[in-house]
């Protein structure tokens, strides 16, 4: 099958929380070369892109979605933005669930629009992305 | 907390972008899409070369914003259009990419910062825009 409007509304929850560790935000500020020292410490908070790893988990079930169709290796992400309740700190346990908002399709190519509520396992909210990915499906 | 007003200008930052830094923020983000470490599959995408993640340029372009900031945590809202990909050649020079923010306006407490993304003379990212608090 292949994604469609009708799609829209379908909401994946990951499958596990994330936790969230003092050293994984550590080797994430690293990695983006950030030395801002507010990301390491007892009570490091996490760089702000942080939050698009905490919905991956959701993302993989949108993505394992059998009916939408979709392949990662044809997937381009073309925008991207984060609303932010609260800094996602070491510590907190990230309950992640995404649901599609939009499907807009051009010949061979599909327009995704998908929202992740990323919240704490107790349901306080943190953040909201907002994914917008292309899908091609030529010679698929 | 900062006070900043519109048309104001933030310092610039240039970042460079190697090859071992796309593998570093592969492994911290699991992101092993191999478009940011193979020039084979970059290839048959129809890409130039590897290309750094998206998610990179990103990370880099708010830190224009949160260097400035007494506080990250003040960042209520941040998001960009991927609209050119950044190509990281595998030598020693790597990609180059100029970051810099203005104050666009400030209403309620609210300061709203453009940002723009510069390699090789032109835009990579597209309606790049960050909400940060002010006092």
């Amino acid at each position: 099958m292949t994604i469609d409007a009708t799609m829209v509304g379908r909401s994946y929850a990951a499958a596990e929380s994330y936790q969230v560790g003092r050293e994984k935000i550590r080797e994430f500020a690293a990695a983006i070369g950030d030395d801002n020292p507010a990301y390491t410490g007892d009570d490091a908070v996490a760089p702000p892109t942080f939050a698009f790893m905490l919905g991956s988990r959701a993302l993989e079930q949108l993505l394992n979605d059998e009916e939408l169709g979709l392949r990662l290796d044809r997937i381009v992400h073309g925008a991207q933005k984060f609303s932010y309740t609260r800094p996602i700190k070491a510590g907190d346990d990230i309950a992640a669930t995404a649901t599609i908002t939009t499907v807009r399709k051009a010949g061979d190519v599909e327009v995704i629009m998908y929202e992740t509520a990323l919240t704490t396992v107790d349901g306080e909210p943190i953040a909201t992305s907002t994914s917008t990915i292309s899908h091609n499906r030529a010679d698929a | 907390m900062k006070a900043i007003s519109a048309g104001e200008v933030l310092p610039s930052l240039t970042v460079t972008f190697r090859r071992e830094d796309l593998v570093r923020y592969a492994g911290a983000s699991g992101d092993f899409n191999p478009i940011h470490w193979s020039d084979r599959m970059a290839a048959a995408l129809g890409l130039p070369g590897v290309i750094a993640h998206g998610m990179l340029t990103m990370a880099s372009a708010v830190r224009v914003v949160t260097d400035w900031l007494d506080d990250p945590a003040d960042l209520v809202e941040y998001g960009v259009r991927f609209t050119k990909p950044i190509v990281v050649p595998d030598d020693a020079d790597g990609a180059e990419v100029t970051f810099s923010a203005k104050v666009d306006k400030v209403a309620d407490g609210l300061a709203e910062f453009d940002i723009t993304a510069i390699f090789g003379g032109e835009k990579v990212l597209g309606r790049s825009r960050a909400v940060v608090r002010v006092s």
